[in-house]
C-alpha cells in the first residue's frame, strides 16, 4: 500500500506537474519524465482504437510486475496518472480527489496558464494533504 | 467473461500467429505489401492476387510442389483451411468463419476497424512502448504484465526465446499468464518448436499449422473465464 507518484498530463500530451511521494520507483530526470509523459499520452491513444468489441476508453488500469499506474482522463483530456504499488485498491478515489483540487486550487487561480506546467501553492498544498509530503 | 483473441510476435517485430474467439469487431483483411507474413492466421493473410497465385515465398497453400497437405495423417505443417488431416480430432476445433472479403479490396468486413497488418503493428507497438516505460519507472528488470480499458483487457508474456504473446480478454479477467504459459508449454512447443516443418525464427512466414490452431483453440476453450 504505497502511493509513488503523481503526473498530470495535458490535452498535449505534456507533463504540467509530476511529484514522487513514497520511495520504490527510481528517480528520474524531469525530462525523462517528459518523455514518458508523452509517450503515455500516445500509448493511451492507441489502446482505444485496439478494442475487440465496440468503442472503448483509453487504458485505465496499466499493470507491472510490482507497480501499477490508474488514469484518470478529464473529459477536457487532462490525464491524471497515480503511481501505486500492485495492492493500493483506492488509486481511482484519490485520483478524483486529485482532480478536485486541480478543479479548485488550479483552474480556478487567475494567475495560471492553461496547459502550461503548475506552478500552484495551494495545489501542492492540497496534494500534500491528500496523499502525503513528498520528498521533492 | 471472454477471450477475445491471441497474438504471438517473435524477437523481430512479427506477428507470427493470430487466433480470434468472441469479437465482435474483427480487423479487416490485412493490406497487400502491409508487412504481414504468410502464415499467421488463414482468414486474415491478404488474399492471393489472381495472376500473382502462389508467387509468393513460400506459401504452401497454392504452390504446386505442395506435398504437405496430403491426406495420410502424417504430418501437416501449414494450416490450409480446406483439409483437415486425419487423425486430427476437428470437432472441437471449428475454425473462425472465414472474413467474407469480397473484391480484392478486402470489402468491408460488418463495420470492422483495422485492417489486420496495421493491428498488429500497433499492438506490438503499444506492449515494446509499455515495457520500456515499465523498465525506465522501475529500473529493474521489470516487465510489463497488463493493462485495462473500459472493454478489454491486454495480457502479455514473454518467453525466454523472445516470444511475446499477448491475449485480449474481458476487462474482469485475472491475470491469464498461466493460460499463455500453457499455451506456450503445451501447443507451442508441441506443434512449433518440435515440428520440423515449421521454420521458426524465420523472419518470412508465421508458424500458424492445423494442429497448432485445434490444439490452441481446444485449450482457450476449456478455460473457465471462456464462455
Amino acid at each position: 500500500m504505497a502511493i509513488f507518484g503523481l503526473w498530470v498530463i495535458n490535452k498535449a500530451g505534456g507533463l504540467v506537474y509530476q511529484r514522487n511521494f513514497a520511495d520504490g520507483l527510481v528517480q528520474l530526470t524531469s525530462n525523462e519524465y517528459l518523455v514518458l509523459a508523452g509517450t503515455l499520452h500516445g500509448i493511451h491513444a492507441i489502446t482505444s482504437r485496439l478494442s475487440p468489441t465496440g468503442t472503448s476508453s483509453g487504458a485505465q488500469v496499466i499493470e507491472a510486475e510490482t507497480f501499477k499506474m490508474t488514469i484518470l482522463l478529464s473529459p477536457t483530456g487532462t490525464k491524471f496518472v497515480l503511481l501505486t504499488s500492485l495492492a493500493e485498491t483506492s488509486a481511482s478515489t484519490v485520483l478524483q480527489k486529485v482532480y478536485e483540487a486541480y478543479a479548485d486550487a488550479v483552474m480556478k487561480n487567475p494567475f495560471h496558464t492553461p496547459e502550461m506546467p503548475i506552478r500552484s501553492e495551494g495545489f501542492d498544498t492540497r496534494i500534500a494533504a491528500l496523499i502525503g509530503t513528498g520528498h521533492t | 467473461m471472454t477471450i477475445y483473441c491471441l497474438y504471438v510476435f517473435d524477437r523481430h517485430c512479427n506477428c507470427v500467429y493470430y487466433h480470434d474467439w468472441h469479437r465482435t469487431k474483427r480487423p479487416k483483411r490485412a493490406n497487400d505489401g502491409g508487412g504481414l507474413l504468410p502464415g499467421v492466421s488463414h482468414a486474415l493473410s491478404p488474399l492471393p492476387s489472381s495472376s500473382a497465385a502462389g508467387s509468393a515465398p513460400g506459401t504452401p497453400f497454392s504452390s504446386p510442389r505442395n506435398t504437405l497437405a496430403s491426406n495420410s495423417g502424417v504430418l501437416v505443417a501449414f494450416n490450409d483451411g480446406s483439409q483437415s488431416p486425419s487423425g486430427v480430432p476437428t470437432s472441437s476445433a471449428t475454425p473462425p468463419p472465414p472474413v467474407q472479403a469480397q473484391g480484392g479490396a478486402g470489402g468491408a468486413a460488418s463495420g470492422a476497424g483495422l485492417p489486420f497488418d496495421e493491428e498488429a503493428k500497433l499492438v506490438y507497438g503499444v506492449i515494446l512502448s509499455l515495457r520500456n516505460m515499465v523498465k525506465r519507472l522501475s529500473g529493474r528488470d521489470e516487465s510489463f504484465v497488463s493493462y485495462r480499458t473500459s472493454t478489454y483487457k491486454l495480457h502479455l508474456f514473454e518467453t525466454v526465446s523472445g516470444y511475446r504473446l499477448v491475449m485480449l480478454s474481458d476487462p474482469n479477467a485475472e491475470s491469464l499468464r498461466f493460460v499463455m504459459r500453457s499455451i506456450y508449454t503445451g501447443p507451442f512447443l508441441e506443434y512449433v518448436v518440435r515440428n520440423p516443418l515449421v521454420p521458426m525464427d524465420s523472419r518470412v512466414r508465421g508458424v500458424d499449422n492445423e494442429y497448432l490452431r485445434a490444439s490452441i483453440d481446444r485449450l482457450v476453450r476449456g478455460l473457465s473465464v471462456f464462455q
